[in-house]
């Protein structure tokens, strides 16, 4: 989140080159998600029971800690463009704790969709089951690799936290990688209600 | 505004919570879905806004998720209302 400012910013934070990757995913999830609820009128039924077989809870949780790993990696944002010269240091450590805080938040996630994952495939569930369930992997497990990236972006700009590599004039780069990580949470954000609950 | 930040996060657990209990309570008639969808937008604005930070930007960037959003919402509830 940025500070109140009067004059608008001409350009989006961080690297203008992930808007351009943010907009092609934005478009291909965004055709998954249209067949996925194109796809469910040719078979309500179908899909109704096969949603059964899902763990809304998980989901659910899922979505707080994604919601919540954006809140972190905000507040690093902040920290670090709200730096001066003199506090250098100690914001790249504020903002170190909260890239850490975020990506707890993110290997939480893995591990929830995981056992989630562990869960259907225990059925014998496969991509091939039925519809439904082609559409729920293939959005799931194209965002959980989403998420895996997203991850190790962050790892990058913890590395740069710890040697106290952003500057009042260079902190483009977290901006960047948190601009791709709130790309995720906007994708579960709508993810999660059109296969968990919509019924 | 102190807490800003804090304010917008916990808005999104609290339509977080409203749409896991509308599954939860099976609460998922024609009128449920168009409250769940349009909360779906407050959340996914709210997120293009202030996580990613496009409300202090050129609105054309600001339009672009924006306009994505409404979009795969409208299909989805299009999907969903049209008669089989």
């Amino acid at each position: 989140m940025t500070n109140q400012r009067s004059i608008k910013e001409s350009h989006p934070p961080g690297d203008f080159a992930i808007w351009i990757i943010i907009y092609v995913e934005l478009l291909t999830f965004a055709l998954l998600f249209a067949g996925y609820a194109f796809s469910r009128r040719t078979d309500v039924t179908l899909f109704n029971a096969s949603q059964l077989v899902l763990d809304q809870t998980s989901g659910f949780i899922n979505t707080l800690i994604l919601i919540t790993s954006s809140y972190f990696v905000v507040k690093a944002v902040q920290s670090v463009k709200n730096m001066t010269q003199k506090s250098t240091k100690s914001a790249n450590e504020s903002a170190s704790k909260w890239i850490f805080l975020a990506m707890l938040m993110g290997f939480s996630f893995l591990v929830t969709k995981l056992f989630e994952f562990s869960h259907i495939f225990g059925l014998g569930i496969t991509l091939s089951t039925n519809t439904f369930f082609m559409f729920y992997l293939l959005l799931t497990m194209f965002h959980f690799m989403h998420v895996i990236l997203g991850l190790i972006i962050l790892g990058n700009i913890y590395q740069r936290t710890k040697h106290a590599g952003y500057t009042p004039d260079d902190h483009s780069g977290i901006e960047t990688g948190a601009s791709y990580w709130h790309l995720v949470d906007l994708l579960w954000i709508v993810l999660f209600p059109l296969i968990y609950i919509i019924r | 505004m102190q807490h800003k930040l804090e304010i917008t996060w916990f808005t999104l657990v609290l339509l977080t919570i409203f749409a896991f209990l509308l599954g939860y309570l099976k609460y998922t008639n024609t009128a449920f879905v168009a409250l769940l969808l349009l909360s779906t937008f407050i959340k996914g604005q709210i997120v293009i806004d202030y996580f990613m930070g496009l409300k202090e930007v050129s609105l054309r960037y600001r339009l672009i998720p924006a306009i994505w959003l409404l979009t795969v919402l409208s299909l989805i509830a299009t999907a969903y209302y049209l008669p089989l």
